[in-house]
């Protein structure tokens, strides 16, 4: 799991591909070695959608925005995205780490969104 | 390897089944499709039934060997594939290896999946919401529809294609559908009664959305050098490929771009000696319009960036240069989960049979299918030729 106060990444310590810190073997090589990258400073969007047919955990909410994002070293991530109006590809945004909702066990779940 | 070939198929109405279980569903395919193959008397030496949510939406597990209990094929052997909606492709590759490798002589194929009656709001997109990645994309309040509209946008942005061009497939989806018995909805819808639907996932709106489906089909198949036995005009399965692709949309490299497509559709039409040019007709997983424009352009009928430009100017129609979803696609047709993949070879072997009315495609030879998994993660394509 992620730390709290920090957006990570891995990169494989063979070919230098930066992925997803779920990946035991890098996507790319095979590698099992990775250095832990943090996302620095804004990051960017690159595509978003308005989903107004939530899955049952986020049923509280009418409506929210779900984005992906790119920092300046080039990690992505999904996550929402809080602004609601005036979204422009190519934006820059802010990761702040919030509650997003609670799951189906009544449980809270926070995550990253983005600002 | 041995050729295989489809001696018979069996289709349920797809839709709302408010009286039909979905063992009562998987039983009225395949008894159908053992009759349309003359097998009635015939020992099968294996079952394979595609069905993605049994135990979720039915609990129910053991399905298959229900199934082969129920319809009188015992003690044939019996396997539950599960691969997400390429459950149905899944289980058509599994037979036809079983059948090429001469380790099986005779076997039936079964998709289906009962899911209208989960009425809780948002019950079945959190079921298939299951399939994507936990961390990455779950708990954040990804869905399918939500990626599908993550597509979309960076599509439209990326090629500058207007709306209307992607949702042209709706409308050409449900005419074709117009003429499926089979079909969820046989109705035709005008572009702009599309464009004014509700946003679902923006810019995605209701009708670019294939509906929740009822519903099963099935396949018997056999190897190909007994097939004349049962059948005058038997349909062979001459090229089969799967790929993976990662799990976590945003890892691929270009989000517009179906990896594993391109290379299951290659490893197809390579078995088969075939090119994109040899095909007749393709039967693409449109369980979202913007689905359709980019499987033509990644199986090999358009350039990346002009699969809903070539919609939008009839290029996919019956009678275009490619027709695309006769049968009316996930949209019209519906899309019973596990049924869905092996639907799609069903209206290739109607097509190529001659058999689809007034939705036939002239002199069809040679057909493809796109069955997508996960969100494009796992695709399955099977190409058939009349024999
Ligand atoms: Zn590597």
């Amino acid at each position: 799991m992620n730390n709290k106060e920090k957006l990570e990444g891995i990169k494989c310590k063979k070919c230098f591909y930066l992925q997803h810190i779920s990946h035991l073997r890098c996507l790319k090589c095979k590698n099992d070695t990775f250095d832990t990258v943090e996302a620095k400073g804004d990051c960017i969007l690159l595509t978003y959608t308005i989903l107004h047919a939530p899955p049952m955990e986020f049923r509280d909410k009418k409506y929210y925005i779900l984005g992906v994002v790119q920092f300046e070293n080039g990690m992505k991530a999904l996550g929402q995205i809080w602004p609601k109006e005036n979204l422009i590809i190519g934006m820059k945004l802010k990761p702040i780490y919030e509650k997003v909702c609670n799951d189906l066990d009544g449980n809270e779940v926070n995550a990253y969104v983005f600002k | 390897m041995r050729e295989v070939a489809i001696i018979g198929v069996g289709h349920t109405k797809f839709g709302r089944l408010n009286d039909k279980s979905l063992l009562d569903l998987l039983c009225e395919a395949s008894l159908e499709a053992i009759e349309d193959s003359n097998t009635s008397n015939t020992d099968f030496d294996s079952v394979y039934v595609a069905s993605m949510l049994a135990e979720t939406l039915n609990h129910m597990t053991g399905v298959a060997s229900a199934l082969v209990d129920r319809i009188g094929l015992l003690p044939a052997a019996a396997d539950h594939i599960k691969n997400g909606p390429a459950s149905g492709g899944s289980a058509i590759k599994n037979a036809f290896y079983a059948i090429a490798s001469g380790a099986c002589e005779l076997v039936l194929v079964s998709g289906a999946e009962k899911m209208t009656h989960i009425t809780l709001p948002g019950g079945v997109t959190s079921a298939v919401a299951t399939m994507t990645h936990h961390n990455a994309e779950r708990i954040h309040g990804a869905s399918l529809p939500s990626f599908a509209g993550l597509l979309t946008r960076s599509y439209m942005e990326k090629y500058n294609v207007p709306k209307e061009w992607i949702t042209s497939i709706a409308v050409k989806n449900h005419r074709n559908g117009l003429n499926n018995p089979y079909a969820h909805f046989q109705k035709e819808i005008t572009l702009k009664k599309a464009m004014e639907s509700p946003i679902i996932a923006d810019p995605l709106q209701l009708y670019d959305i294939c509906p929740i489906s009822d519903g099963a089909a099935a396949i018997v198949m056999c190897d190909a050098n007994i097939a004349k036995k049962y059948c005058d005009s038997p349909i062979l399965i001459t090229g089969v490929g799967q790929a993976t692709d990662t799990h976590i949309i945003y890892e691929r490299e270009d989000l517009t771009v179906l990896n594993a497509l391109r290379i299951c559709s290659k490893q197809a039409y390579d078995m088969a000696k075939k090119t994109p040019n040899d095909i007749d007709v393709f039967e693409a997983h449109d369980a979202f319009t913007i689905l359709e424009a980019i499987q033509s352009e990644d199986i090999g009928f358009f350039k990346k960036g002009e699969g809903a430009k070539a919609a939008h100017e009839g290029l996919t129609e019956i009678g275009g240069k490619i027709p695309i979803n006769p049968s009316g696609g996930l949209k019209a047709r519906g899309h019973p989960l596990g049924a869905t993949g092996v639907a799609q070879v069903i209206e290739l072997v109607w097509q190529l049979r001659g058999e689809a009315g007034k939705r036939q495609v002239a002199d069809a030879d040679t057909g493809i299918t796109c069955n997508f998994g996960g969100f494009g993660n796992n695709i399955v394509s099977i190409l058939v030729e009349r024999m």
